[in-house]
Order: C-alpha cells, then sequence, then structure tokens
C-alpha cells in the first residue's frame, strides 16, 4: 500500500479533530427510530466520492452525527431530500466511525500518513534547508512508532511516510506553518534527546576533577589530580584495595590505557558489589574525571572501553529453575 | 579489561617459537630443553610420532571428561614421606644457577648501611653473613632469594634511616628498643634481616627469634621453672644457643666468664670462653639455666653489644597455646624466653654495654589486638609528641602487660619504596634476567601504582609471580 486510495482521502473532511468514535447513546437511539426510513442513503462506501463541503457542517457539531431539517446548506440538501418535513434529520443510517480508516488494520498511522501526504502535496514549493543545516531531529523509530501507536506498521509503509515526513522537516524553520509541526509531531519522539546537553563538572579550584562511574552493582566516585601516580581507594592503596593484580590494572585502566598513570593522583571510594565489579566501576569513574582534564582522550578512552558502561547485570532467579537458567537435576521419579 | 593471554603462561616456549620449530628437528631427543623431564613426560604420553612441543604443557591436574579414567596412572612413584611436604614448602634456595650473575654489584659492609649515599642501591650480602643469617634463619621462606644468583638487597631509605640509627644508640651504650610495623608485603622482614645483617656486620651478639608464632603455638615442649610462676621451652632454648654458637662464636670466644655460676648444674669455670658457654649443654633439663647464665654474662659491663631480634611481635601479644597445670592458659609473657625479650623491649632490662631489641610486626598472618594496636598509637604518639591518645573506657580486656612490654619503645613505620628505589630494584630483576621488559619511566611507574604506591612484596608479585614454578 504506497498510498491510500482517492476514496480514504476524501473521507478524510469527516474526521472530526477529537472525539468519540461513535455517536453517543442518544442519538445513537434516534437514529435507531429512523432506521425504517427508506430514504438512508450509505455514506461509508468507499468507492463513491463524496462532496467535500459536507465536512464543514459535520465539524460545527462535532460528535452529533444528527442533522436538524432546519440546515440549509447546499450538499446537506441533496442527501436529506426526502425527509425534509421531519423535526430531526439525521445524516447517517447507522453509525459510522469518525475515522474513514477505522475498518482498516491501522487507523491511526493511516490518518496520520494521509496528513502527512496531502502536507506534502500542499507545501511542497516552500523553500528548504540543506539536510546538514536542518536541527537534528528524534525521530520515531519503526518500533517506537509500533508500540506508541499500537498498530502493526509495515516497514515499507512506514519508510515511504518517513520520507516525506523529513522532506516536510526540512522546510525553512522561518516559513514552516504550524500546519507542518503538527502533522509531524506523532512521528517525532517526546524528547528530542540530540538537544540532551551533558552537565560540564569543571576542574574545581584544587585541580581535582569528579567522575561517577558504575558497573554491575557497584559504583566508584573517582577524583583525579595532577601528579605522580599515586591511587587511594576507600582511603587504602591499590594493593590493600584490590587483591588481584587483574582488578588493580582494571582500576587505574584509564589512565594506563592513555599512559598517563604517571602524572595524575587518584582518590577514589567505591562501594557495592564485588572486587571485579568495584574495580570496573573505578575504571570508568577514572576515565569520565580524565576526560574533564584532557576532553581529546575521551575516543582512546572509547576505544579501551573505558566510557561505555556495561549494561549486564545479575540475571534474574526464574521459577522452575535452580537459578537463572539452570534447570534441577533430571531424577527418574 | 586486559585479555588473559590465551598461552600457557608458565610454558617456557613461545607460541610463536613452537610454531617456528621444524617437526624433523623437534623431538625431545635432539631438542636440549630447559628441562627435559617435562618434554620427555609429555613424549612419553602422547603417540608416536607427535610434536611434543606443540601443546602446552601445563601444570597442575589434567581435566578428564567422559567415562574414561585412567585408574592404572598412579603407580608412579612411592607415596611423600612425613613432614616432606612441609620441608619442601619452607626449604630456603638462596641461589639459582639459572639466574643471570648481576657483575658491578657492591657488597654490603658495616659503613656503606649507614650511609645515605647507598640508598637505591642494590648490594650483595658477604658470604660469611650469608651463612650466620641462614643459621638464625633470617631468610623467609616467602622472600623470593630463589630466583636470583646470590642474595642481593636493595639498600633503601629506611634501610640507612633504622640502621643508622641503632648503630649510633648502640655506640653510645644505649639501648635501641625498636618496633616495625607497616603494611603486608612491605618489607618489615626484610628490614629486620638488613639489621640482622648489620648487626653481625658490626660484631654485636645476635639473637633472633626468626618466627614469634613458633614459640606460643604448643608446638614445642615447656617445663616449669622451680620457684617461679613461668616455663621454659628447653628444647627450641638450646636451639637458640646453638644458633649463637654458630653464628656469634668469633665474638662469644673472645670472652671470659666473669660470674661465679655456683647454681648451675653443670660446673662453669673461670677461664671458659662465652662460646663454650653457650654450647655448654644440649640437655633440656639444664637449658634454661645456662641460658640465664649466658645472659647474665652478657649484661656484664665490657661485653659486645647485644641484638636481640624477633619477628611476629603481635603473636607473643597474647595468651598463648600452652596451659598451666592447672589447664589454664599461659600468657606468652609468662614464657621464660618471650619474658626476657619483653623485658628488654619495655625497657626493664638495662644493658651496660648498649643493645638493639627489634620487635617486628607480621600483617600477613596476624591477629587483631586492641591492646598492641592501642599501645603502638600511643607510643607512635609519644615518639611523634603529640598527645597520647587515650584507652577505649568501655573496652575492659586490655591487657596490662601488652602495654608494660611496649613503653617507650620507638616505632617505624615501613612503606613503599620511592620510584627511584624500584627503579633500581627493576633494574636489578631485568639484569638477572628474570624481568623481561624494558626498565623505562613508564613502565616502573605502572609497576610502582600496581604495587600499592610502591610496597615491594606486592611489586615482586606483579613482576616475578608468573615466574614462579
Amino acid at each position: 500500500m504506497s498510498a491510500l486510495r482517492h476514496s480514504f482521502r476524501c473521507l478524510r473532511e469527516f474526521r472530526p479533530a477529537s472525539g468519540p468514535q461513535w455517536p453517543s447513546a442518544t442519538t445513537a437511539l434516534a437514529y435507531r427510530t429512523r432506521t425504517s426510513s427508506p430514504s438512508t442513503s450509505r455514506y461509508l462506501s468507499t468507492t463513491t466520492p463524496r462532496p467535500a463541503i459536507l465536512g464543514d457542517d459535520i465539524h460545527a457539531d462535532k460528535d452529533i452525527a444528527i442533522v436538524p431539517a432546519s440546515r440549509d446548506t447546499p450538499g446537506k440538501n441533496e442527501h436529506s431530500s426526502s425527509g425534509g418535513n421531519g423535526a430531526i434529520q439525521i445524516a447517517y443510517a447507522r453509525a459510522v466511525p469518525h475515522s474513514p480508516s477505522y475498518f482498516s488494520r491501522q487507523p491511526i498511522f493511516n490518518d496520520s500518513f494521509v496528513v502527512i501526504q496531502d502536507l506534502a502535496r500542499k507545501y511542497g514549493r516552500l523553500p528548504i534547508l540543506p539536510k546538514d543545516k536542518v536541527a537534528l531531529t528524534a525521530w520515531k523509530t519503526k518500533e517506537q512508532y509500533r508500540l506508541a501507536a499500537g498498530e502493526h506498521v509495515k516497514g515499507r509503509d512506514y519508510a515511504t511516510c518517513m520520507t516525506l515526513a523529513k522532506r516536510l522537516n526540512q522546510i525553512h524553520p522561518d516559513l514552516k506553518p504550524d500546519e507542518v509541526k503538527e502533522g509531524l509531531a506523532p512521528f517525532m519522539r517526546d524528547i528530542n534527546y540530540h538537544k540532551n546537553r551533558p552537565k560540564i563538572v569543571p576542574v574545581d579550584r584544587f585541580g581535582r576533577s569528579h567522575g561517577v562511574g558504575r558497573r554491575k552493582s557497584s559504583v566508584a566516585r573517582a577524583w583525579v589530580v595532577e601528579g605522580n601516580g599515586e591511587v587511594l581507594v576507600n582511603g587504602k592503596p591499590l594493593s590493600e584495595a584490590f587483591g588481584r593484580i587483574h582488578d588493580r590494572e582494571s582500576a587505574v585502566w584509564a589512565l594506563k590505557s592513555t599512559d598517563r598513570l604517571d602524572k595524575y593522583n587518584v582518590w577514589g571510594l567505591v562501594e557495592g558489589g564485588g572486587t571485579t565489579g568495584q574495580a570496573e566501576a573505578m575504571a570508568l569513574a577514572v576515565a569520565k574525571a580524565l576526560c574533564t582534564h584532557e576532553p581529546a582522550l575521551k575516543n582512546p578512552l572509547r576505544r579501551a572501553g573505558c566510557i561505555t558502561r556495561d549494561p549486564r547485570r545479575v540475571e534474574r532467579k526464574k521459577h522452575g529453575h535452580v537459578k537463572a537458567r539452570k534447570m534441577p537435576t533430571w531424577v527418574k521419579r | 579489561m586486559t585479555m588473559a593471554s590465551p598461552n600457557c603462561w608458565r610454558c617456557l616456549a613461545r607460541p610463536s617459537q613452537r610454531l617456528l620449530v621444524p617437526t624433523s628437528i623437534a623431538g625431545p631427543s635432539t631438542t636440549a630443553a630447559f628441562t627435559t623431564s617435562a618434554a620427555r613426560f609429555a613424549g612419553e604420553r602422547k603417540e608416536a610420532g607427535g610434536n611434543p612441543l606443540s601443546r602446552h604443557i601445563r601444570s597442575g591436574k589434567k581435566l578428564i571428561l567422559g567415562k574414561k579414567r585412567h585408574k592404572g596412572d598412579k603407580s608412579s612413584g612411592k607415596s611423600v614421606g612425613e613432614g616432606e611436604r612441609k620441608a619442601f614448602r619452607k626449604r630456603i634456595t638462596l641461589s639459582n644457577n639459572n639466574a643471570l650473575d648481576v657483575p658491578g654489584l657492591d657488597e654490603i659492609t658495616a659503613e656503606n648501611m649507614t650511609d645515605q649515599a647507598a640508598v637505591g642501591q642494590v648490594m650483595g650480602i658477604p658470604e660469611e653473613v650469608i651463612d650466620q643469617l641462614r643459621i638464625v634463619e633470617a631468610f623467609k621462606p616467602t622472600q623470593q632469594w630463589g630466583l636470583f644468583r646470590r642474595p642481593h638487597m636493595l639498600i633503601r631509605r629506611e634501610t640507612v634511616d633504622f640502621v643508622k640509627a641503632m648503630t649510633e644508640t648502640v655506640a653510645r651504650k644505649g639501648t635501641f628498643r625498636s618496633v616495625v610495623t607497616g603494611p603486608r608485603g612491605s618489607g618489615k622482614s626484610m628490614l629486620g634481616l638488613q639489621a640482622l645483617c648489620a648487626g653481625f656486620l658490626n660484631k654485636y651478639v645476635v639473637i633472633n627469634i626468626p618466627e614469634a608464632q613458633d614459640i606460643v603455638n604448643a608446638h614445642t615442649e615447656y617445663a616449669t621453672i622451680p620457684n617461679t610462676n613461668m616455663f621454659s621451652q628447653p628444647v627450641y632454648l638450646i636451639k637458640l644457643m646453638q644458633d649463637m654458637y654458630a653464628t656469634n662464636k668469633e665474638v662469644l670466644s673472645k670472652q671470659q666468664v666473669g660470674l661465679d655460676h655456683m647454681h648451675l648444674p653443670i660446673s662453669v669455670p673461670r677461664g671458659w670462653s662465652l662460646a663454650q658457654l653457650a654450647s655448654a649443654t644440649k640437655e633440656p633439663e639444664f637449658a634454661w639455666p645456662v641460658f640465664q647464665a649466658l645472659w647474665k654474662e652478657l649484661l656484664l659491663p665490657g661485653r659486645p653489644p647485644i641484638m636481640f631480634s624477633l619477628d611476629g611481635l603481635s603473636h607473643i601479644m597474647r595468651p598463648s597455646d600452652y596451659r598451666s597445670p592447672s589447664f589454664e592458659l599461659i600468657h606468652s609473657h609468662d614464657l621464660s624466653l618471650i619474658r626476657l625479650f619483653v623485658d628488654a623491649l619495655g625497657g626493664k632490662t638495662h644493658f651496660a654495654n648498649g643493645a638493639s631489641i627489634v620487635g617486628i610486626m607480621t600483617k600477613g598472618n596476624s591477629l587483631k589486638i586492641k591492646s598492641l594496636e592501642k599501645a603502638l598509637e600511643q607510643a607512635a604518639a609519644a615518639q611523634a609528641g603529640l598527645k597520647i591518645p587515650p584507652r577505649d573506657p568501655f573496652y575492659s580486656k586490655y591487657d596490662e602487660k601488652v602495654f608494660e612490654s611496649l613503653k617507650g619503645v620507638g616505632i617505624f613505620e615501613v612503606n613503599g619504596v620511592s620510584k627511584a628505589e624500584a627503579r633500581a630494584l627493576m633494574e636489578y630483576w631485568a639484569a638477572s634476567g628474570i624481568l623481561r621488559m624494558r626498565i623505562d619511566e613508564k613502565n616502573v611507574s605502572e609497576r610502582w601504582t600496581l604495587a600499592g604506591n610502591g610496597v615491594l612484596g606486592e611489586m615482586e608479585r606483579a613482576s616475578l609471580f608468573p615466574l614462579r614454578l
């Protein structure tokens, strides 16, 4: 489905801005009394195009599908010509969903897509910015959109829609109509993470920089100051804090991998978890604090594995298992 | 962060070498391996025609999966005899012919041990002192002497300070009473060894108790001393006197017996030398009286200075594992030899000729004794001229004997070495051929940091342990 059928696009005009899909109970009852009327006509035909003028009236009286006969809109007259003498004129013979996409599999997406397509046609000639000048936008991925809309949107459709949406987003911000902004909103994430700015922790007046690192369930705080390679962890020298030499290397890996081991002193506080977790939490904390002193080291540190937090935690135990995955011993009887 | 090496650390062949060995000459018979036994063993087990160098030879158990266990493998070798394993574990190896000789290093003398210019130098121990130190068991099995061609020591700043203070005090006939403390692996026992070395070089009468735990854990015989509430350890005393005789023979044989020991069970004529007195008895019954007589002789004016050293001070600061006849635990200070030491350390004994009494703390094998900790804290504060920290008023089990025995001692703290000293030591390791890395500032500094700011034991661990076979 590369594009919706023409009839759907025509039906769009009937959709109220907001409101329930079905008429309220009172109107439904009224509608039932009128079912015997022979003059009802089918409006939910997907084949017959409808005149677009109708839409304004439907919008005017919101979710009420019952139209008083006194109205003399030309379009209305055309449809309710047979029941001109009744007190209440009913536009539809049966309950009609507000969204013409209601019976499709993806009504929310379809509606948004239609909006995007119309906007693209309408504003296709507005001046656009080159792609690299456009402010970074956090688009919803297909999966995120599926989750938000609760519909199984097809990848191809979503990609087509996003192509149009991104083209619309390129419109010069001074000229971008509000309509376009509203239309693009369903495809954007609530928070534009591109606007996130890391909090810069400066080197303080004593020459210290502070960093926090985490690994497993350990949390480490490290203060790094220019010096000659002395390290204290929880007030103890490295050899007392970590018994294994491997752990000691891990704790100062940020300094060691960048050849800065004899140029800084580290004062660290670690808590939680075991020795390995504490050592590797220290590595991250020291790396962050070191980045404050020398921001250019961030990439080498990333390559050394000192920037990215390892998200792995202890896997939870499951019922029916002895541990997270271990199964009980097989017993014959 | 660092990946473990995929190759066997202890395998002498490098992986690249093993790949390069052509199969034609790689047979175990033609290759002169470092040690042939392992290669031959590997060759025997392998099927014929295989290259024994192509596989790693790992020590320890081999995991055998599956049901087929080779039960017939036990046939080789006889069972290990009683005490053999302990003897193997506790053996002291002071030389290694596979290590490279390091030429051009000075030997330790009485003078350069007190010379500030010697700080940061690695020096050899003279041969005769090695023998004496070996007899008094100053070398510990945990120290890595067996990796080097012959024993050398790093003269660090603490060594010079300690030995200088000791010799100066003894030279003006004072009593140098000191407790050596410091973190684990920082070189406390090594400093004790260096002090003993200085004692031997300065011709002191050296008495050393190498491991205090051995005399309080009820592993050696004990006996009541009549008319006192103390206990002697005769077998240990005889061994101690034999050690004294063997190590201090030169000094003791110049000294004549000066008192008439009427109460002694053996007759000690005036013409005897002290060396003869030290070797006078092998009878356990006479051990304590003879030792006491020797001690009294040594305290007489005009005798050489005494050096009395004990390693593992915390073990003697609590009740021992011995039981009195009424089956109560005997306090360590009621053992006569220990009483002798703590009286000397606490300043109760008057030494007319100067003495050096050194107690060395242990951290690897130590107990938490609140009295000892508080006593050391107070002694350190008194030494620094600070306000003396009071005892915890809510702790009722303070041991008064401990406070008595540590009254007024000097506290000597040993910590990590400086980077210059670390570099000297690493250069010595590299010259001995056991540390195969460039010794530059970066590497030295790295080891120094990993070793907890230069703790020597940890530096050894980080650098040499992969080699300890």
